[in-house]
C-alpha cells in the first residue's frame, strides 16, 4: 500500500481546517471501505486521510413522524439494516443496506460515506433519491441542507465545496400510504456492485398513485430520476399497461454505457424489467 | 464390484472414515504458517515493474533514478540478470513442456509481464520506485486471437518452436476410419464451441521469500504444488547443485493447478536476495495473480460426429486450437490430454482428432483443474444431449447407451479398469426418478411467469496421474519411533485438499496404529522423498499407494522385531490398533512402543522404509444432474440443485472428497455463468483483473449440492482401490447447465460463461 498521513479530527471545526489546509490529495477516512482499497489499489492519490470517527455527535440516529429519520456521518450501513424501524418503515433502505458489500464491510462501511463516494452505482443512493432524503452539510462559515437528487455533479463528484463535511442524512417520514422498493441487479447476492438498481418510493390515494419516484442506478454519470416515466404514472391506478408504458420510458431517459460488467443496451432493458418489478414491490404494501 | 482384477477386501478401522483433519486446529486459530507469514530478520521487499504494452522491443531500460532512490537496495532488468532459456512448466521428464521463457528478456510478448525487479527496505518504497524505471518501448504487431496468430504472415511471438506460432506440433489422434464412419451414419451433427478464460483465483496469492547463506546455499520458501520441480529449475537455471538448493512450503491457499509453474518472480526473488546479499519476499497483489498468473486456456472447438438412428456414434471428427497466452507453460499438456481425451467419454470407433496450441499476446495460461479436458468434454457432451433431441430420446438415455465400459481403451492407451460412468449415471437417473422429471409438466408458475426450469445432465471421466505424458512416481518414507508412534515423510504438497490427513489415514490403517498415532512431515525438499507435485488428481492414488507399500514393509519389520520379544514367529502375529498379539492367543500381546522400545539389553529400533510406486493410470467418473431457473426478463441463470454422481474407487476421507466435488461445482458454476478474465482484444489490456469484476460465484450463490459418491469401480492401482477426485467435479457440471438451460428456453449454447446477455439476445432470436 502507498504511504500516507494521518490525521485525527477532534472537531467538525478541526476536520474542516485540516481539509482546506492539507490540499489536493487529502481525503476524509470515515468506514475507509472504499478509500483503503482504492489506495491500495492506486485508484486514488492519497497523502492525507482526515480521520473524523472520533468527532463527538455524529453518531445518532432518531426519528420522529414530522421529520423522519436521521442519521449522521458515522451511522454504519449495518446498524440501519438491523434497525427495526427501517426493517418495518423503509423495505427500500433496508434492500440497498443489505446488499451492499458483505456482512464485515457493512459493520464498517458508513451509508454518508457510501452517498459521498457518489458512485453512479451506490446502493444506498437510489432509495435515498426516490424517498426525497437530503444532506446536511457543515462548513466553518455556515450549514446548509441539499436535497440528495441536487448533491451529485458527476461520476465520484459532488456539490461539497473544499471544507465541507457532510455530517448526516435526513429521510422523510415513511407515510401509511406509502410503498418502496429498491431492486439490485447483479451477477451474485453478495459483495456485488450493481449493474442496474432501481428504486421507487410512491403513494396512494384512493386507489390512485398520489405521487411517485424512480431512481436508477448505475445508468448514467449520476444516478438519475425517471421524471417522465414519473409523469405518465402520476393519478393513475398502476395497471399493468401503464407501469409498462412508463417502464419503456425509464428506458428512455437513462443513460448507460458499456463496460466489462454489461453492455449498455443491457442495462437499458434492465432498467425497463427492474422499473416494472419495482413498481410492483412497492405495490405489495397495499395488497 | 464390477472389475476383474480383486481389491482386498477388509474391514476398515481408518480408510473410509471421516477422522478430524491434521491441520484444522492449526488453521482454524490461524495458527498455521503460510509462506506469507515467514519474516526473516533484515528481510527485503521485492516488486515487479510490469510493461503496459502487448508486444514490443525494450530500447531502452534507465534505472538511475530508481537506484537512487532511498529504500531501494538492488534493481534487475534483462541486462543484468542471466539468460538461460527455460521452461515454465518444469516437469523434466515430461514431453509436455517448451522451453521459451528468460528470466527477464529485452521483448515483452504480453501486457502485464514483469520487465524489470526492485528490492527495497519497504513495500512501498520497492512498489513507488517501480514508477522511477524509465522503459522505452519499441512496439510489435501484436496479435491476440489464436486464428490470428496463426495465419500466415502473422507476427512471431517466439523464435523458438515448430513456428507459425504453434506452441508444439499438432497434436493427431487416429483411430478407426473416420470416412467409413460418417458413410454409415444415418444422421450427422456439426457445431462449433468455445471456452472462455476462466482464472483459479486461488485464496493466497503467489509469495515467495529467497534467502542465501554463506555457503552459497539457497533457501526458498514458496507457495507451490510442486516443490521439488521449483528446486530443479532453479538449481538449473542459477546453475546450482540440488544440494545448495532448498525449497519450502508448508500450508497453501490453494493453487488448482496454476501453481505448478515455476513463476517469473520466483527467479527474481533468488536474484534478488543473491545481489543483496539479505533476504527478499515477493508477493504478489490479487491484480498481480491474474496478469502474471494462469488461467485456463480458451479454446476454440469444431465437432462433427456420425450417428445411428439407434443412437450409436459412428464417427467422431474434431479440431481444438487452445490459446496458449504469450508462453507455453502447459500448453502442449493441456492440448495433448484436451485433444486424447476425446477419443473416449462417449464410445466411437472411428475418431479423428487434431488439437492445435497457439501463442497469442495476452496473458499466459497455464495447468488449471480440469487441464484441457474442461473444453473438450463440455463439446462432446452437449453434442451428445444434441443428438438425443434429434432423435427424440431422453438425453440421459442416449449417453448411458454410448458411456464408456470397462475394457475399452482409455484415452492413456490402456484399457479402462474400474470404469464407472454407467453405474453413475444410472444412479443419477434412478434416484431422482428421471424419467418423471422429464415429463413433468412445463407450465410456468403464475406467480413467476418469466421463470423457466430446466433440468440437464453432464457426464465426464479423468485420470489420476498424468501418465503416459509423464511416466510418474510416488514416493513415501515411513518411520515407526520408539514410543509406537510413526512419521510419514513425503514430497507431496498440502495445497488444501486433506492430502496429508488421507496419507496418514493410509499409513494408520495399513501399519495397524491409531490416526492421532502417525505425523506427517512435508514440504522440505532436503528432508522429505522427491515428489513430482500435487496435480493430475494422482496425490492420493499415487503417493497413497507408495505410502501403503512403505508402511506395508515397516508393519513386517514391527512384527519381526515383537516376534523375537514374544519369542513366536512372526507369521503367527496380527497388529492392530497399536497392539500386537498372536492371531491364536489374543492374550498374548504386546504394544507397538513396546516392540520398539529398548528392553533386556536390547537397543530400540530404528524401523525406516521406502515406498516407491509407479503406476500407469485409473480413471474417475462422475454424471452430474442439475436443475436450473432462468430469468427469460434479465436472463439471469440460477443453478438450483445439483446431485453429483462419482465413481472415485475407494473413499478414503469421506468429507474431504465430498469438498473436492463441491468445491469443483462452485468453481464450474462460475466459469458456466459468471467467470472470464477478459482481455482487450485491441491493446492486449487486462478489462478485469480483480474480484471486483472477476465474478466467482460465492457461498450465498451455491446451490445445493446432494453429493453422492459410489464405490462400484475401485481401481486397483490405488490404495484398496482409491482413485483421484481433484479434477473429476470441474468437467461434468458445464456441459450439465448447458444442457439444462436448453431444457429450460429451448436455446442451445455452444460456449462459456453464458451470460444474461447471451441468454437474451437468443431468446430474442427465437421469437423472431
Amino acid at each position: 500500500m502507498r504511504r500516507f498521513e494521518y490525521h485525527r479530527a477532534e472537531t467538525l471545526e478541526h476536520a474542516s481546517r485540516l481539509l482546506a489546509e492539507l490540499g489536493e490529495d487529502t481525503f476524509l477516512f470515515n468506514g475507509g471501505t472504499d478509500l483503503l482499497v482504492e489506495i491500495r489499489e492506486r485508484l486514488r492519490r492519497v497523502r492525507h486521510v482526515v480521520d473524523i470517527k472520533q468527532i463527538p455527535g455524529l453518531s445518532d440516529i432518531t426519528y420522529d413522524e414530522t421529520r423522519g429519520l436521521t442519521f449522521g456521518a458515522l451511522v454504519t450501513v449495518g446498524r440501519l439494516e438491523r434497525l427495526a424501524l427501517v426493517r418495518q418503515r423503509y423495505p427500500n433502505l433496508r434492500a440497498a443496506f443489505a446488499s451492499l458489500g458483505s456482512i464485515q464491510v457493512r459493520n464498517r462501511a458508513t451509508v454518508v460515506g457510501n452517498v459521498c463516494r457518489a458512485s453512479p452505482s451506490a446502493d444506498t443512493i437510489p432509495p435515498l433519491i426516490a424517498d426525497g432524503a437530503f444532506v446536511h452539510i457543515y462548513s466553518r462559515t455556515n450549514m446548509r441542507v441539499v436535497p440528495l437528487a441536487e448533491f451529485f455533479t458527476g461520476p465520484g463528484k459532488s456539490v461539497l465545496a473544499k471544507g465541507e463535511i457532510v455530517t448526516g442524512i435526513t429521510v422523510p417520514p415513511a407515510l401509511d400510504n406509502s410503498g418502496k422498493a429498491y431492486l439490485k441487479h447483479g451477477r451474485r447476492k453478495a459483495m456485488e456492485l450493481s449493474t442496474v438498481g432501481v428504486a421507487v418510493s410512491l403513494t396512494m390515494e384512493d386507489g390512485l398513485c398520489n405521487d411517485i419516484r424512480i431512481a436508477l442506478g448505475a445508468v448514467g454519470a449520476t444516478v438519475l430520476r425517471a421524471p417522465e416515466a414519473e409523469a405518465m404514472l402520476r393519478g393513475t391506478a398502476l395497471d399493468a399497461a401503464t407501469i409498462k408504458n412508463a417502464a419503456n420510458k425509464a428506458m428512455e431517459e437513462c443513460t448507460p454505457i458499456s463496460n466489462v460488467r454489461a453492455s449498455a443496451d443491457y442495462r437499458r432493458d434492465m432498467v425497463g424489467v427492474l422499473t416494472g418489478r419495482a413498481i410492483k414491490q412497492a405495490l405489495e404494501a397495499f395488497a | 464390484m464390477n472389475i476383474n482384477t480383486p481389491i482386498e477386501e477388509r474391514e476398515f478401522k481408518i480408510v473410509g472414515k471421516s477422522v478430524r483433519r491434521d491441520d484444522v486446529l492449526e488453521k482454524v486459530t490461524g495458527e498455521a504458517e503460510y509462506t506469507g507469514d515467514v519474516k526473516l530478520a533484515g528481510m527485503l521487499y521485492g516488486k515487479t515493474k510490469r510493461a503496459t504494452v502487448a508486444h514490443a522491443r525494450i530500447k531502452s531500460i534507465d534505472v538511475s533514478k530508481a537506484l537512487a532512490y532511498p529504500g531501494v537496495k538492488a534493481v534487475l532488468t534483462h541486462e543484468n540478470v542471466p539468460r538461460v532459456l527455460h521452461y515454465g512448466s518444469p516437469h523434466p521428464r515430461s514431453a509436455s513442456c517448451t522451453k521459451d521463457q528468460y528470466i527477464l528478456d529485452d521483448k515483452v510478448r504480453f501486457w502485464g509481464e514483469g520487465v524489470a525487479a526492485v528490492a527495497a527496505i519497504s513495500e512501498e518504497i520497492a512498489d513507488e520506485a517501480l514508477d522511477l524505471i524509465e522503459v522505452e518501448y519499441e512496439p510489435l504487431p501484436a496479435v491476440f486471437e489464436p486464428e490470428d496468430a496463426a495465419q500466415p504472415g502473422a507476427p512471431l511471438i517466439h523464435e523458438v518452436g515448430p513456428g507459425g506460432n504453434l506452441v508444439l506440433d499438432p497434436v493427431r489422434v487416429n483411430r478407426g476410419n473416420v470416412e467409413a464412419g460418417f458413410a454409415e451414419a444415418d444422421f450427422v451433427l456439426e457445431g462449433t464451441f468455445s471456452g472462455g478464460r476462466p482464472h483459479p483465483a486461488y485464496m493466497e496469492p503467489n509469495v515467495c521469500i529467497a534467502d542465501w547463506d554463506g555457503s552459497n546455499k539457497l533457501t526458498f520458501w514458496t507457495s507451490t504444488q510442486s516443490s521439488f520441480m521449483v528446486r530443479g529449475i532453479l538449481a538449473e537455471v542459477l546453475g546450482l547443485p540440488l544440494t545448495k538448493v532448498r525449497v519450502l512450503v508448508d500450508h497453501m491457499g490453494g493453487g488448482f493447478g496454476a501453481k505448478q509453474d515455476c513463476f517469473q518472480h520466483e527467479f527474481l526473488c533468488a536474484l534478488l536476495a543473491k545481489e543483496t546479499r539479505r533476504p527478499v519476499k515477493m508477493e504478489f497483489t490479487r491484480h498481480e495473480t491474474f496478469i502474471a498468473g494462469r488461467a485456463r486456456h480458451p479454446c476454440k472447438i469444431w465437432l462433427k460426429q456420425g450417428f445411428k438412428n439407434d443412437g450409436t456414434l459412428v464417427a467422431r471428427d474434431m479440431k481444438l486450437v487452445y490459446d496458449s497466452g504469450a508462453y507455453g507453460s502447459h500448453g502442449p499438456g493441456v492440448t495433448i490430454v484436451g485433444t486424447t481425451a476425446a477419443t473416449s467419454l462417449y464410445r466411437c470407433e472411428n475418431v479423428r482428432l487434431e488439437g492445435r496450441c497457439v501463442y497469442t499476446n495476452t496473458p499466459i495460461n497455464g495447468a488449471f483443474r480440469g487441464y484441457g479436458v474442461v473444453q473438450s468434454y463440455y463439446a462432446l457432451d452437449i453434442q451428445m444431449d444434441e443428438a438425443a433431441e434429434r432423435l427424440g430420446m431422453d438425453p440421459a438415455e442416449l449417453k448411458l447407451k454410448n458411456v464408456v465400459r470397462e475394457g475399452d481403451i482409455a484415452p492413456s492407451g490402456h484399457p479402462i479398469l474400474g470404469h464407472g460412468l454407467e453405474i453413475c449415471l444410472q444412479h443419477g437417473i434412478d434416484v431422482l426418478d428421471w424419467k418423471t422429471l422429464r415429463n413433468r409438466d412445463r407450465t410456468p408458475d403464475p406467480r413467476q411467469p418469466h421463470i423457466r426450469i430446466g433440468w440437464g445432465v453432464g457426464c465426464e471421466m479423468h485420470g489420476s496421474s498424468a501418465y503416459p505424458g509423464i511416466k510418474e512416481q510416488g514416493n513415501a518414507t515411513v518411520k515407526v519411533n520408539e514410543d509406537g508412534t510413526v512419521t510419514l515423510l513425503t514430497g507431496a504438497a498440502g495445497l488444501g485438499t486433506g492430502a496429508h490427513t488421507a496419507l496418514a489415514q493410509i499409513v494408520a490403517e495399513e501399519l495397524g496404529v491409531r490416526f492421532e498415532d502417525v505425523g506427517v512431515i512435508h514440504g522440505d525438499t532436503d528432508v522429505v522423498p522427491w515428489d513430482i507435485g500435487a496435480f493430475a488428481s494422482h496425490t492420493t492414488y499415487l503417493v497413497g499407494t507408495a505410502a501403503k507399500m512403505a508402511a506395508t514393509k515397516v508393519r513386517a519389520a514391527v512384527l519381526e522385531r515383537a516376534a523375537i520379544k514374544l519369542q513366536v514367529s512372526s507369521a503367527d502375529l496380527d497388529l492392530s490398533e497399536g497392539t500386537i498379539f498372536l492371531k491364536s492367543d489374543a492374550g498374548r500381546f504386546m504394544t507397538v512402543a513396546e516392540a520398539m522400545g529398548p528392553s533386556r539389553g536390547i537397543p530400540a529400533a530404528n524401523i525406516v522404509a521406502n515406498g516407491t510406486y509407479e503406476p500407469t493410470k485409473s480413471y474417475s467418473f462422475a454424471a452430474h444432474f442439475t436443475e436450473v431457473h432462468v430469468d427469460t426478463e434479465t436472463g439471469i441463470v440460477e443453478v438450483k440443485r445439483v446431485i453429483p454422481v462419482h465413481d472415485i474407487g475407494r473413499v478414503i476421507h469421506p468429507i474431504a472428497a465430498q469438498g473436492q466435488i463441491e468445491g469443483g461445482i462452485q468453481q464450474g458454476i462460475g466459469h458456466t455463468l459468471t467467470e472470464d478474465y477478459v482481455i482487450d482484444k485491441k491493446t492486449g489490456r487486462s478489462l478485469n483483473a480483480g474480484l471486483v469484476d472477476y465474478k466467482m460465484p460465492l457461498s450465498m450463490d451455491m446451490p445445493d449440492i446432494e453429493t453422492i459418491i459410489l464405490e462400484a469401480a475401485p481401481d486397483p492401482g490405488g490404495p484398496w482401490g482409491a482413485k483421484g477426485v481433484g479434477e473429476d467435479p470441474i468437467i461434468a457440471i458445464g456441459p450439465a447447465i448447458a444442457n439444462a438451460i436448453h431444457d429450460a428456453i429451448g436455446v442451445r449454447f455452444h460456449h462459456y460463461p453464458i451470460t444474461p446477455e447471451d441468454i437474451l439476445k437468443a431468446l430474442r432470436e427465437k421469437g423472431a
